[in-house]
């Protein structure tokens, strides 16, 4: 199609074409950035995952061209039979000789680098269990006897390498935090273990990788990464029991907590809520989303999750409470809101 | 070939017999790059599973086996190079059927086979060299 066509049908067709173009490669970039992306690197690991894509990259573009390239010639520009000679020596120096060389130095770079991908933490060990669909987590500081204990939510402080130990309660799961590094499967009753390390303060996204059910796709988390004096501040106020609700409103909504037998399966620390089945509570309203990466923490979606638990997150393992009225939802929402 | 002679009886039993062991031969190869994969791979799990403070010794082993498996491929090799005998002959192929051609390919075959095994006896060896922790 050259500039000079006066068919203007063609001439639309062709840009209709570029912009068509210009649209997918916008929005295949878009992906490369972001909160959850290998391609946009914030930790020690992810970086180095991010270069070997990038030399696999170049290295497929390469051998694309090459071999294309020899295509083209032998049936474009020279058609005339190659000597026997010739011929030899291209199967034997590109077929044997050449990729021996090329995938023994890929396979010497990739082993390079996995040694550290799974060096050890520094400090503070995180346990994450993958529960369906969300995410048990708890804070052993060097030398802690009893964890801190939260939920979907994973915060790290941010230039040191925190070990993390993964298990799960009844499939198989995967851990995985794109913008920090790889990811690693949890296993039912097997330990396994990674150890990642944010460059900067910042915050992303995590998800599960292996397909767990229903909602496997629902399940993610927010990741921060803090300046290590803020991470120990923020840590800190997580050991503390829960608050005391302050208004009305919310000790309202703490007799319905109570009342409705919430308790039975979430803990908030300090009250008589002890249940372990659901996630901990104690400091739900100062998180950054509801139902493992699924909601915001507004009140409007405070009662969202509550009246719609299973329209929301299909075979949620939580009752969903459609039956309480707008203004025991409205309490409700205040009483956890205000856990912070 | 022209010659006029005599079939001795039992010629053509030999034959059949020496055809019969180069077949085996071809697989002596892959067999001895098979054998050191899977002492690799066993050694290191169990070494790990077990006593991840012998491991320097079992990579040493490793590495002593690697080179007993590439000596017996490389020897497997040149004696396939030699019944191959593509040197004296110049056929690559040995697209004729007769016995002849059938003696040389099984050595050509066998050549590649070792070649193929010597790489991955190689590219096994790597992961042993380089990675040198349980981790
Ligand atoms: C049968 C056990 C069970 C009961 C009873 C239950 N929940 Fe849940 N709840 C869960 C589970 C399991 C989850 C995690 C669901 C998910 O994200 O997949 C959850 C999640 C939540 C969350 C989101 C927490 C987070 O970190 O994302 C809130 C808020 C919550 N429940 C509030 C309540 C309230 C309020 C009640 C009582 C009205 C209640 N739950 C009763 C099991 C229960
Ligand atoms: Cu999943």
């Amino acid at each position: 199609m050259t500039a000079n066509t006066t068919d203007t049908g063609r001439r639309g067709g062709a840009d209709r074409g570029r912009t068509g173009l210009l649209l997918l490669t916008s929005v295949i970039l878009a992906g490369c950035e972001g909160q959850q992306s290998a391609l946009a690197p914030s930790g020690e690991d992810a970086r180095v995952l991010g270069n070997l894509f990038w030399v696999m990259l170049g290295g497929a573009v390469i051998l694309w061209l090459l071999v294309n390239g020899l295509f083209f010639y032998v049936t474009r520009i020279n058609r005339a039979a190659l000597s026997r000679r010739f011929a030899n020596g291209l199967i034997v120096g590109g077929g044997v000789i050449f990729p021996t060389i090329v995938l023994g130095g890929l396979l010497t770079y990739g082993l390079s680098i996995m040694p550290d991908q799974r060096a050890p933490g520094d400090g503070l060990t995180l346990r994450v269990t993958g529960e369906q669909w969300w995410w048990r987590v708890e804070y052993w500081p060097e030398g802690a006897e009893t964890p801190i204990v939260a939920a979907n939510e994973i915060r790290l402080p941010a230039g040191e390498r925190s070990e993390i130990r993964l298990d799960s309660a009844r499939v198989i799961h995967s851990f995985w935090i794109p913008s920090l590094g790889g990811k690693m499967d949890m296993f039912p009753g097997r330990e396994t273990r990674m150890s990642l390390k944010p460059e900067v303060a910042g915050r992303w996204r995590g998800q599960c990788a292996e397909f767990c059910g229903a909602s496997h796709a629902l399940m993610a988390f927010e990741v921060v990464a803090m300046p290590p004096d803020d991470f120990n501040a923020w840590l800190q106020a997580q050991a503390a029991p829960a608050t005391s609700p302050t208004t009305d409103a919310a000790r309202r909504g703490a007799r319905i907590f109570a009342r409705e037998g919430c308790g039975a399966c979430h803990a908030v620390r300090g009250t008589g809520a002890r249940g372990a089945v659901g996630p901990d509570l104690t400091h739900v309203g100062s998180r950054l989303s509801l139902g493992a990466g699924t909601l915001t923490t507004t009140l409007a979606d405070f009662e969202r999750w509550i009246a719609h638990t299973g329209a929301i997150k299909p075979e949620v393992e939580m009752p969903g409470y459609g039956h309480l009225g707008a203004a025991e939802l409205a309490d409700l929402a205040q009483y956890l809101k205000g856990l912070e | 070939m022209s010659d006029e002679h005599r079939p001795d009886p039992d010629e053509e039993r030999r034959e059949f017999r020496e055809e019969r062991e180069s077949l085996w031969r071809i697989t002596l190869a892959p067999a001895t790059w098979v054998a050191h994969f899977v002492a690799s791979y066993g050694v290191v799990a169990v070494t790990c599973a077990k006593a991840p403070d012998l491991l320097g010794a079992a990579r040493l082993g490793l590495g002593l086996f690697t080179l007993v498996a590439l000596a017996i491929i490389l020897w497997l090799g040149w004696r396939a190079w030699r019944q191959w005998d593509v040197r004296n002959t110049g056929d690559y192929t040995n697209a004729l059927g007769e016995a002849e051609d059938r003696h040389q390919f099984l050595g050509h075959a066998a050549v590649l086979l070792a070649l193929i095994s010597a790489i991955g006896v190689v590219y096994g060896t790597l992961p042993v060299v380089m990675l040198e922790t349980c981790r």
